[in-house]
């Protein structure tokens, strides 16, 4: 019986716990949609780069840009057959 | 104490009852309307309540998604999504704004143009401004911060290979959902599914925060195809020289393995750009390689030398006398350019001889010839489903006459595509056995379903043939490729105009495998309307089909047959100690 006197101090202690801990969590929750926001601008940006650099790296090797500068600036050209030789592995 | 004070007691004043009283029935009402509004679901009640707090507080917003790579079979893309951002405005806010000048500015539109397009929307509460932005010049744009003003992400479909592969890898519409060749073909796959998301915002329409996710984004997969780009651009090279060199006005090129039944290259003429919509030639999104079918003449005619063989009446020896030079059939008279005199069946496909195969067709008729044609494919769709292909036809008649006998063995009365004609190929290459055909990339370990259609002897014996005719006696002779040994045949046919046969508008034709010591590689060139006197298959197809041969076997690795070797530790690239 004596703890019943008790009972309303901690059962008041336990809501402002509990508040306290909404306050917590409430912030903690903003803070990590901040972040999330953060990061979902990060990923667009980063995929805006690597989509960019693709097509730039796909522009600088296509095929007709190598055989241009190949043949113009490196003066470079098919083999004849007479000039080709087969690599064979295992030949010694 | 109270309870003494509001007790009835003899001498209480019944005005003090009366106003408690009043008050509590009030107080009951008030509680009793909150429960009824706020717990019990009626009209107008909880649920009607929240919906319109949601209204007024509450959006949803698109989660982008993008579009799933189309890669080569090396993983070089050939279609990527890139993030791009589209602006739009309300009329009804941006009608007032003081800063349309500044926004036309950076918009790099006149504020004439600008106010005019405000006017036609006026009473809207939405309009783009402008479509596909790239990201720096919209965030320009937006930093601007005029009222009314706001950005939406997509994507842009980008196609890095340009014309090279235009028709093979289509097109998108602007709101992303493919409308011709692969894109279309594998819509499915590719497209991504935008999410949606909820999100509470705040009195100037900005979020505060994300309720929940309705749906999840899901972005498109990737497709990876069997097309090899080098080869791609080899081919389309090769081709687009064709069309200078000949004068002709279209082209269609195709390359296979055999093996596996991959189309490794596609190529069509006329071209676009599929990175541009400014100048669009409907016409030339057309994959002419599986749309296109005409009658494919000569091309055929091994197949012909099937259909004698598998009798048993024919074999490669079997002489057949082919004066003077020309035939009657009904009231046909076909001729050879001249009198060939008693030639084995060989070089009657050597020569291309119509009185030879005449005669061959005469005596083993019609049936089987029509049995070969349909398990080499012709006449029904291939398996890789691309938009718009076309089966062909094989004739289905109930009385036949001679002469359409005997046209048949030669390759007219029936059409194919270019694609079925590298395809009939490959199955002599692929030593009788058929390859259901693919555009996109097997699974690794994935087993190449194969069904033999015709003997392996009899393939073999084709391809000996088949070899001759780019021979010295042969009509491909410009067909060889330097240092292999290639065979394959030359086709020559009318074009069909509305009025029957045109006299001088040709196809000119070629369909080749190589190489001899270990056939695996099929193409089939088409051009159309060649001008001058080299309208031939054997003047104008032949020499693209060696020139992409030799791109294709260097490419593939293949070992020339007459190269000096060299051990592997003398290149530098040996052993590795």
């Amino acid at each position: 019986m004596i703890s019943l006197r008790w009972v309303t101090p901690l059962l008041v202690a336990a809501v402002l716990a509990s508040c306290l801990a909404i306050i917590h969590s409430t912030h903690a929750s903003r803070a990590y949609y901040a972040d999330l926001q953060r990061l979902e601008g990060t990923h667009w940006y980063l995929q805006e780069d690597y989509s960019r650099l693709m097509l730039e790296r796909s522009t600088l090797a296509s095929p007709h840009r190598i055989a241009k500068l190949a043949r113009d600036e490196l003066v470079m050209r098919t083999p004849d057959l007479a000039t080709l030789h087969t690599i064979v592995e295992g030949v010694r | 104490m109270a309870r003494n004070g509001v007790a009835p007691a003899p001498g209480t004043p019944w005005r003090l009852v009366t106003v408690v009283g009043l008050l509590l029935i009030l107080a009951a009402a008030v509680v009793g309307r909150l429960v009824l509004i706020q717990v019990v679901d009626q009209e107008r009640g909880a649920a009607f309540l929240r919906e319109q707090g949601a209204m007024r507080a509450v959006r949803s917003a698109e989660i982008p998604a993008y579009r799933g790579m189309v890669t080569d079979r090396r993983g070089e893309p050939l279609a990527i999504s890139t993030p791009v951002i589209t602006l739009w405005a309300d009329p009804l806010r941006l009608r007032d704004s003081n800063r349309l000048g500044v926004l036309a500015d950076a918009l790099g539109q006149s504020e004439a143009e600008l106010q005019q397009r405000l006017d036609l929307y006026s009473d809207k509460r939405f309009m783009y401004l402008a479509r596909h932005q790239t990201p720096q010049l919209a965030r320009r744009v937006l930093a601007l911060k005029v009222a009314g003003v706001g950005g939406k992400r997509e994507y842009r479909r980008f196609y890095p290979a340009g014309e090279v592969a235009s028709q093979v890898i289509g097109l998108t519409n602007v709101d992303g959902k493919g409308i011709a060749g692969l894109e279309k073909a594998y819509e499915d796959v590719l497209h991504g599914r935008v999410g949606k998301k909820r999100y509470i915002k705040d009195l100037h329409g900005d979020a505060i925060r994300d309720v929940g996710v309705v749906r999840e984004a899901k972005p498109g997969q990737p497709v990876a195809l069997t097309i090899d780009l080098r080869l791609q651009y080899l081919q389309h090279r090769e081709l687009q020289r064709a069309m200078v060199e000949t004068g002709a006005e279209a082209g269609a090129a195709v390359t296979l393995d055999a093996w596996t039944g991959e189309i490794l290259a596609m190529t069509n003429h006329p071209v676009f750009n599929p990175n541009s919509r400014a100048a669009f030639d409907y016409s030339a999104t057309r994959n002419r390689v599986v749309t296109d079918a005409f009658e494919p003449g000569s091309t055929v005619k091994p197949l012909t030398l099937v259909a004698a063989l598998e009798t048993g009446a024919f074999t490669l020896d079997s002489i057949i006398d082919t004066s003077p030079g020309r035939i009657r059939v009904g009231r046909k008279v076909l001729p050879d350019p001249l009198n060939y005199g008693a030639i084995s069946v060989s070089r009657v496909i050597e020569k291309s001889s119509q009185v030879g195969v005449t005669k061959m067709a005469q005596a083993i008729g019609h049936e089987p010839v029509l049995s070969v044609y349909r398990r080499f494919g012709l006449g029904e769709p291939s398996s890789i489903g691309f938009p718009g292909e076309r089966s062909g036809s094989l004739p289905n008649r109930e009385r036949w006459s001679e002469i359409e006998k005997v046209t048949l063995a030669f390759g007219y009365g029936l059409t194919a595509t270019p694609l079925q004609l590298a395809q009939a190929y490959a199955i002599f290459a692929n030593q009788g056995k058929r390859v259901p055909l693919t555009l996109v990339k097997r699974s690794a370990g994935e087993q190449v379903p194969s069904e033999r259609v015709i003997s392996k002897e009899i393939a073999n014996q084709v391809l000996t043939v088949l070899h001759r005719v780019t021979g010295s006696e042969g009509t491909a002779k410009k067909a060889r490729v330097p240092g292999f040994s290639v065979g394959g045949k030359t086709g020559t046919v009318h074009k069909v105009g509305p009025g029957g046969y045109l006299h001088d508008q040709y196809l000119a034709l070629f369909v080749g495998v190589a190489p001899m010591d270990n056939p695996r590689y099929v193409t089939a060139v088409v051009i159309d309307r060649p001008k001058g006197d080299g309208y031939g298959g054997g003047a104008a197809a032949a020499p693209v089909y060696s020139r992409i041969t030799d791109g294709v076997l260097r490419l593939r690795n293949q070992r020339p047959e007459v190269a000096a070797e060299m051990p592997a530790q003398l290149a530098g690239f040996g052993g590795g100690q």
